[in-house]
Formats: C-alpha cells, sequence, structure tokens
C-alpha cells in the first residue's frame, strides 16, 4: 500500500479563516487538525484542532485556569459569541502555538515510509507530493486503518 | 587605570548597553560578561562562589527560589482570583470601586509576592471583569501594574530590588516594613486619587452589565481547598519567620527554604507543579549579574568610586538620598532595576559605611527610587512589560506611549512625595 492509495481531499482555510467556520469544519469532518493554506492556496501548515479550540476561549482563562469555572451558562455563551472575532491567522503569529509547517510525502511512500515520516515530524496530516493542483492528504486515522488492515485486524473501519 | 580594569569596565558597560536594549537576551548577556570577567582575571572561582563581598550573593538567588516555590504552589489554589472577584462582586460593579479594590488588593499582594507574580494572577481575572463590565480594561491594567510596583517597595520580599538591598545592607523584614510601609501606604491613597483623575472618563457604570458580575461565582476559582490552607499556613510560618529574625537569628533565604521545604513535604506535588514557576533564567541572570559587579569590587573600583562619592557627599546625606532617590527612579524608568540595583547597592554601602547611622537612610533612598522609578516607562518593570503582553494577547493593545504617559505622571508624584518624607522621618 502506498500514500497514493490512502489520499483523501481535506478543506483548506487560511489566515482569514475565523475561528467559528473553523470549528465548523473540524467538527463536520472530524478532524484532528486544519490544514492552512498560504496566499496562493498551497498548503503550507498544520493547526491542530486543540489549538483552534484555544481560539473559541477567552485568552484570560487559558491564562488562568482558575477562571474557567467562575461563568454562568449565559456567561459561557456570552464567550462563545465573541468567537468570531478570532481568526486563524492569530494561531500563525502567536509563538506560544505549535504550528506545524505540513509534512510533504511522495506519492509512492510505502505504509511503513508514511508512518516513519509522520511520526517523526509528530504530524497528523501530510500533503502528498505532485498534487499541487488539487491537492490531497493523508490522515493519521487513514495510516492507522491501513496499518491495522494489514496486521489483520478485522476493527479495522477502512 | 590598569589594563584590566579598562577591559573589566568595558565588559560591564557593554553588557549594561545590551541588557538596556534588550537586544541580546540578558541571560546570554550576564553569562558572557561573567565569563568575560573571569578571562580578564578580574575574578576566579573562589570568588565567585564563597566571596560574600565579590562573590554570587545566595543568600539573594535561594530566598528567591524558596519564594518562587511557595507562591508558584499558592497560586495553584485558585485564591488570588476569589478574591478579586469577590472584591468586584462587593463593589456592585460600579467601576471605579472595583478599580481601587483591585489596586489596594493588587497592591497588598505585591508586599508578599514578586510582581511579576502578582500580575500574572490579577491581569486575567480583571480581564474577565471588564469583559463581564463591558468597561475598557486598559486602565485597570495599567492601575494595577503601577500598584504593584507601588505596594512591592513596602517589604523585602516584595521587589527583586529590595532583596539584594537587604542582603548587601544587612537589613531585616522588620527595617524594611518599619521604614518604607508607611510611605507606601501614604502612597497607595494619593494613587487611588490619580486613578480618580487619570482614568475616570474611561470608566463606565452599565446596571445591566454590573449584574453579571454578580452572576460570577467565585467558589469555583478555589481548585483546591487542602492545597490552599497548606499554602497559607506555610506562608504564614514563612512570614512570622521573616519578622522574627532577631529571635530565631534565621537568614531570610534559609526561612524561605524550609518554608518551600515543609510545602513540598505537605502537598505531596509532582515535580513538575512544584517548580512550574521557578525562573530558573532570573536566576542565573542575578548570578552573572553578581559575578560581574563582584569583578568591579575585586579590582577595587567599586572602592575607588565609593570614595569619590563619600567626599562628593561630605555630612549633606540628605542632599545624597535626594540625589539617590531621584537619579534612581530616572534611571530605573530606562533599564532594568536589577542591575542598576546590583551595582549601586556596593556603593551606597560603602556611604552607609562612612556615614553611619546619619546614612542609613540611603538605603530607603536607593529602594524607593529604584522600585518607584519602574512605574515611570512600559519597560521600566519586568511586571509592566508582562502586562502589556497580557493586554495584547487579549486584544487590548497598550503602547509604550500610552503607559509611560501615565507613568511619568504617578512616578513624578510619588517620588516627590518620597523628599519631604525622607526629611521628616530623617533628617528634620
Amino acid at each position: 500500500m502506498h500514500a497514493s492509495d490512502l489520499q483523501v481531499s481535506l478543506p483548506l482555510v487560511d489566515r482569514t479563516t475565523n475561528a467559528v467556520e473553523g470549528a465548523r469544519l473540524i467538527a463536520r469532518d472530524r478532524l484532528a487538525a486544519l490544514v492552512v493554506a498560504d496566499a496562493s492556496g498551497a498548503p503550507k501548515a498544520v493547526v491542530s484542532s486543540a489549538d483552534v479550540l484555544g481560539l473559541l476561549v477567552p485568552s484570560y482563562v487559558l491564562d488562568d485556569m482558575s477562571l474557567a469555572g467562575v461563568l454562568d451558562e449565559a456567561g459561557a455563551e456570552e464567550v462563545w459569541a465573541q468567537a468570531a472575532e478570532h481568526t486563524i491567522g492569530e494561531l500563525l503569529d502567536d509563538d506560544g502555538v505549535n504550528v506545524r509547517e505540513i509534512l510533504r510525502i511522495d506519492a509512492d511512500a510505502t505504509l511503513v515510509e508514511v508512518a516513519a515520516l509522520m511520526v517523526d515530524a509528530h504530524a497528523q496530516i501530510a500533503v502528498v507530493n505532485g498534487t499541487n493542483a488539487m491537492p490531497k492528504f493523508v490522515t493519521l486515522p487513514a495510516v492507522m486503518d491501513a496499518i491495522l488492515l494489514a496486521c489483520g485486524d478485522g476493527k479495522a473501519s477502512a | 587605570m590598569t589594563i584590566q580594569i579598562v577591559l573589566a569596565l568595558a565588559v560591564f558597560v557593554g553588557a549594561y548597553i545590551l541588557i538596556a536594549t534588550e537586544k541580546v537576551s540578558r541571560i546570554a548577556v550576564a553569562l558572557v560578561g561573567a565569563a568575560l570577567m573571569v578571562i580578564i582575571g578580574a575574578t576566579d572561582d573562589h570568588g565567585i562562589f564563597f566571596s560574600e563581598d565579590s562573590g554570587i550573593d545566595w543568600n539573594v538567588i535561594f530566598l528567591l527560589l524558596g519564594m518562587m516555590i511557595i507562591v508558584g504552589i499558592l497560586q495553584q489554589s485558585g485564591v488570588f482570583e476569589f478574591l478579586a472577584i469577590w472584591a468586584a462582586k462587593r463593589a456592585k460593579g460600579r467601576p471605579f470601586v472595583i478599580m481601587v479594590m483591585l489596586v489596594v488588593i493588587t497592591a497588598v499582594l505585591s508586599a508578599f509576592l514578586d510582581n511579576v507574580t502578582t500580575v500574572l494572577l490579577i491581569a486575567p481575572v480583571t480581564l474577565l471583569i471588564c469583559d463581564r463590565l463591558g468597561t475598557p480594561p486598559v486602565p485597570f491594567l495599567i492601575a494595577e501594574v503601577m500598584a504593584s510596583n507601588i505596594g512591592g517597595t513596602s517589604t523585602l520580599i516584595g521587589d527583586p530590588p529590595n532583596i539584594i538591598i537587604a542582603s548587601r545592607g544587612g537589613l531585616t523584614f522588620n527595617d524594611f516594613v518599619v521604614n518604607l510601609a508607611p510611605i507606601v501606604a501614604i502612597l497607595l491613597v494619593v494613587f487611588v486619587g490619580l486613578c480618580w483623575l487619570l482614568f475616570r472618563k474611561q470608566l463606565r457604570y452599565d446596571a445591566t452589565r454590573a449584574a453579571r458580575i454578580m452572576a460570577l461565582n467565585e467558589r469555583e476559582a478555589i481548585r483546591d481547598v487542602p492545597l490552599l490552607v497548606k499554602s497559607l499556613a506555610v506562608l504564614a510560618l514563612v512570614l512570622a519567620g521573616f519578622v522574627l529574625h532577631s529571635v530565631i537569628h534565621l537568614e531570610p533565604a534559609i526561612v524561605a527554604l524550609l518554608g518551600a521545604g515543609l510545602l513540598i513535604l505537605l502537598t505531596r506535588l509532582e515535580n513538575r507543579k512544584v517548580f512550574a514557576d521557578v525562573e530558573w533564567e532570573t536566576l542565573v541572570f542575578f548570578a552573572g549579574l553578581f559575578i560581574m559587579v563582584g569583578s568591579l569590587v575585586n579590582l577595587g573600583i567599586i572602592e575607588m568610586v565609593g570614595k569619590a562619592a563619600v567626599e562628593a557627599v561630605g555630612d549633606n546625606y540628605f542632599g545624597a538620598a535626594t540625589g539617590l532617590l531621584v537619579g534612581s527612579a530616572v534611571f530605573s524608568g530606562i533599564v532594568d532595576n536589577i542591575p542598576y540595583v546590583a551595582t549601586l547597592a556596593p556603593l551606597t554601602n560603602d556611604l552607609v559605611q562612612a556615614g553611619g547611622a546619619h546614612a542609613q537612610p540611603l538605603w530607603w533612598a536607593l529602594a524607593l527610587g529604584a522600585d518607584l522609578g519602574g512605574n515611570a516607562t512600559a519597560i521600566g518593570a519586568s511586571a509592566n512589560v508582562v502586562v502589556l503582553g497580557i493586554a495584547k494577547r487579549n486584544g487590548h493593545p497598550i503602547s509604550f506611549w500610552e503607559f509611560t504617559k501615565y507613568g511619568l505622571i504617578v512616578t513624578a508624584v510619588t517620588i516627590a512625595l518620597c523628599v519631604p518624607y525622607l526629611w521628616l522621618r530623617y533628617f528634620a
């Protein structure tokens, strides 16, 4: 099995995508991360879903976790209403957020090669080289499924 | 003047400029500067590690370490957030009353915690309160960091320069409280008045919004009641140890380390949490600074400048105190007050040794000038820089000049009030 057998299309976001839209994509496709495109539309970086979640929560709560419980339900709803003010660009500019450059793998890379590269890069998503016009990606769950199938685990979802 | 002295002065001045301009990491500057002093032959391993006059001041390093551990554990309890929200609810959502309460809480906390820790604790809860109130948080944040710099002046452990001054001058916790706390209390009252003049037009009261403050549940901020009880008990013991120095004869550093050890034993927290708030970089920076200043002591440079200062001062100690107060305030507004005080402390010690009891107020002039001067500009104190960072991250950027226009007023007023205090208290 090769990377090209695992590749799928994923939604792309950019700096201006707001946090709510990012959250919507994550929830719809059950994504562990979002692929961020540069100005030309090419995949450039990956931000984890946890970091996107961090955009939805007020920074002062993340700065001081003791404050997480002090808001009542009405207060919490107001907090979520402010989430649309934040964009993916804030994550890219935040030194405290580990934004990873997207991992690139060859279409003919074997499953072991793909797995090893993703482990080495701590990557949840990799872009397949040579798919620039319509970028294709290999995701961590797809790799896991392929490995489970290869080792004869019938519970694999693929 | 020998080549060695010229080289040592070049290293020292160069390091100072690099620290002030912040072009290079201050830790790197302090360590490279210390290494160059060793290469020049201005100090050696014995001088660095074992000399009380020219080596690393272990009392300062370990007092800071002990307090960082205690405060780091205490702050995990959520008690400070509880206090702030409780105060805002007592103020019934009226912005200026909330500001006054937060200013007082910050100043009092800052007397017992270092200023950076205090603002790290108070700034997020302030942003929450202002968010609920729908009032701009910038006036609150500026007022709090200034209150922190003022409150920290009152005790030996409130501001790192005070720890250096205490160690170099052989001054106790009680000396600081007796000599500095009264003027700090006066300054705080005046500062509240300044807050009214400077910020009142920016504060908005909205009854509907005020109701949202009342809906906050401050009890939820307390995350670990047993941890809170143990931490407060140990902190009380440590403060008692500082106050009872003349009875128990334990240096503050030993008291703080014993307290930290006891707290670790009682709480049994994992190492990651125990040391989470220890600023190792700051401790290394202090060590490097002490080596550089100690090298100047070894080469007789400090003594030479000290003699010149003694001659220049004569017996006009009020003039010297005023000069030291104002000069320290100006200098501390421009550069980090820690290297400034590390350099000035041995010089001040020479003056105090020469003048005896009449010259003792010079220590208080140095502490007041260096600590209060930190309010003058946005980069005058580490706490200012930290608050500006928090404000920016939360979408409320404070520009250098926005801070500084208020800082210059507050510093001018507080320093001006210290002059008659020094005169009336020590020279009249």
